[in-house]
């Protein structure tokens, strides 16, 4: 196992940036998580440590080896495909004996390792049988396996589970995490669905527009989004991000809403606002944080409710808050009907506020 | 299907068996419309040259004999000598113009697929610059080119000339063939551990057997039975291939129809054997199971 540094990574195709000054750490033996929505760069990247495509400028390096210009043979990473790209003349054992062959190991040997990844994936009784009678699952497992095999210095997953149906993804979800503990490998894991970098990753990468956002622990990253983009894009459902304007009066910093309702702000909240470049400041908060009320209270906000959606053991209410989408969450106890007026509390210690130009989180130093 | 779907609705099933059998028919006639003509063949060539021009035919030979097939298969006799070496020539031009298709065809199509190069589409439809003419405007013209380059009179001139008529197809064959193989495949291998030319060999090549198959017989077959140039270039007896030395044969006095009808079976035998053999390399989906799509 090794760790791997991306510095300043660059690949543009024409004018266009697919990624632009990527840079980051994996630590030997750590999970990293690359996600973002579709095009911001993520399977560029992955593919730009592979080697599969050449980079335009900035430095790879894996274990102590800068590996800008090798081949993927001689890089010593291993890679799962979303298609698993399982070689479909070939057995599966033929499949994970192919890179033991081409690294010309003794024939005893690559069957000795082939039976040991094999029994460790649970597909011993699959050996003999080619791909395309596998199931989507076993395939799975085979493409893992093929990676596995070689015990190579980082593991490159290209969306594996996307595939996969819900209640296969599930499983095999817990079953990447476990092959990454137990074999404590060094994992860069491409994926769209934040769910799974939440879930599985050590850290997490989000890029959009080919530019890296955040990375940090999932944790952090859902805790502490440094800018709209990542506080939208982690946490299910999103988090609500409403557009308002910051007013003082008396010497008290409130948002105001061009619906006409104040919300005050505390001294801590106050003192970010005072940071933006303009008036603009979005509020964010999760679902979670905020508390509906059926009447006027303190300083709740009024807000209209647009859909009631129950799941069993919670349900979520989305409601129009100054022309803005928000969601709540609720218990199922509580009953309420669409287009019904509501108030909404924030919890000040929890809310999220942004530069309304910039789009950054604000910061209250 | 249930008794009361017949009673209910009896106008949609009857229509849809009209076409059915409409369909069927259709069938029936193409059948015999292409059966018929080899069987005539067939049944004519075991004639004797007597039957063969009776008149109300034959339907069914009374006396059915080898006799054409032992007098060209026979080297001993000067008919079976121009044959045989007919036959050779035309299999060797057939197959060397064959070999070098796919030769030149497999890495042409893999490049145009997998490759983004300057000028990559106008090449492309560039190839098929010569498929937008007629065979025949090219006679004169290659006949002089030939003749420039000292190769009439050659077989050279016949594999050159039907290179330049197969390949386009060969090369806009095979490369459907590769951009269907998804080239995950291929970067999977690099990553195994192979060179780019490894993972085109061992991986890609496997895969795309069935297209190179496919377009080996398309060439076989378009050199096989290809007249007029081999009519055009070609003028000593020695160097003949079938379909000119057939005819040339045959026609000089009287036509001796059981000889050119056994000819012409002997001629269709190797196409026919070639596509028996390889047929199933057509239908073979060798891809599936490979992605999941």
């Amino acid at each position: 196992m090794a760790q791997v540094v991306l510095k300043d990574l660059v690949k543009t195709y024409g004018s266009v940036y697919a990624a632009k000054d990527v840079s980051l750490t994996v630590n030997d033996g750590e999970f990293v998580a690359l996600v973002g929505p579709s095009g911001c760069g993520k399977t560029t990247t992955l593919n730009l440590v592979a080697g599969l495509i050449p980079i335009t400028s900035g430095d790879i390096i894996i274990g102590d080896r800068v590996v800008n210009d090798l081949d993927p043979k001689d890089r010593d990473i291993a890679m799962v495909f979303q298609n698993y790209a399982l070689y479909p003349q070939k057995t599966v054992f033929q499949n994970l004996a192919f890179p033991l062959q081409m690294r010309k190991l003794p024939k005893d040997e690559i069957d000795r390792k082939v039976r040991e990844a094999a029994k460790v994936l649970d597909i011993t009784h699959l050996l003999e049988r080619k791909p395309r009678e596998l199931s989507g699952g076993q395939q799975q497992r085979v493409a893992l396996g093929r990676a596995l095999v070689r015990d190579p210095a980082v593991f490159l997953m290209d969306e594996p589970l996307s595939n996969l149906d819900a209640k296969l993804r599930v499983q095999m979800r817990s079953e990447i995490k476990r092959f990454h503990q137990d074999l404590n490998a060094t994992i860069i894991y491409v994926t769209h669905d934040q769910l799974e970098a939440v879930t599985m990753a050590d850290k997490m990468a989000v890029m959009n527009g080919g530019l890296l956002q955040q990375y940090d622990t999932p944790a952090q990253v859902f805790a502490n989004p440094v800018n709209m983009f990542v506080a939208s894009f982690v946490g299910s459902p999103a988090m609500s991000l409403v557009p308002l304007e910051v007013s003082s009066t008396n010497g008290i910093t409130s948002l105001t809403s061009a619906e006409g309702w104040h919300l005050p702000l505390s001294a801590e909240n106050a003192r970010k606002v005072a940071n933006a470049r303009s008036k603009k400041v979005v509020l964010g908060a999760r679902h979670s944080t905020i508390r509906l009320h059926k009447e006027k209270l303190g300083d709740a906000v009024p807000a209209k409710v647009y859909t009631v959606e129950p799941t069993g053991d919670i349900t979520f209410v989305q409601a129009f808050l100054s022309g803005a989408i928000v969601n709540i969450s609720l218990p199922p106890s509580v009953i309420v009907e669409p287009d019904e007026m509501v108030w909404l509390e924030f919890d000040q210690d929890r809310i999220h506020l942004f530069d309304g130009e910039t789009e950054m989180a604000l910061r209250a130093e | 299907m249930s008794s009361t779907g017949d009673i209910t609705t009896p106008r949609p099933r009857k229509q849809i068996d009209g076409w059915r059998w409409t369909g069927r028919i259709f069938l029936v006639i193409m059948l015999l419309y292409t059966a018929l003509p080899m069987a005539w063949m067939i049944l004519t060539s075991i004639k004797s040259g007597f039957a063969a021009m009776q008149f109300p035919p034959q339907w069914w030979p009374t006396e059915p004999t080898m006799a054409s097939y032992q007098k060209l298969l026979d080297p001993q006799n000067s008919v079976g000598q121009d044959f045989l070496r007919f036959f050779w020539n035309s299999l060797f031009v057939s197959f060397v113009t064959t070999i070098l298709a796919v030769v030149v065809a497999v890495p042409a199509a893999y490049a145009f697929s997998r490759f983004n190069f300057p000028g990559r589409k106008f090449l492309f439809f560039s190839v098929l610059l010569r498929n937008m003419f007629p065979a025949v405007i090219f006679l004169v013209p290659l006949f002089i080119l030939m003749r420039w380059l000292g190769l009439v009179n050659t077989h050279g001139s016949l594999i050159l000339t039907y290179l330049t008529f197969g390949l386009p197809l060969a090369i806009w064959l095979l490369k459907g063939f590769y951009d269907n193989i998804p080239i995950q495949l291929e970067q999977a291998a690099r990553i195994d551990g192979a060179t780019r030319f490894q993972a085109f060999l061992l991986i890609v090549t496997p895969l795309s057997v069935p297209g190179i198959i496919a377009t080996a017989i398309y060439s076989f077959i378009g050199a096989w039975n290809e007249y007029i140039y081999a009519a055009t270039f070609l003028t000593k007896n020695e160097q003949l291939t079938l379909p000119v030395g057939i005819q040339r044969f045959f026609s000089e006095n009287t036509t001796d129809f059981p000889g050119l009808m056994a000819a012409s079976f002997i001629m269709s035998v190797p196409v026919v054997v070639l596509f028996l053999l390889l047929q199933k390399y057509f239908v073979r989906a060798l891809t599936e199971g490979a992605v999941k799509h």
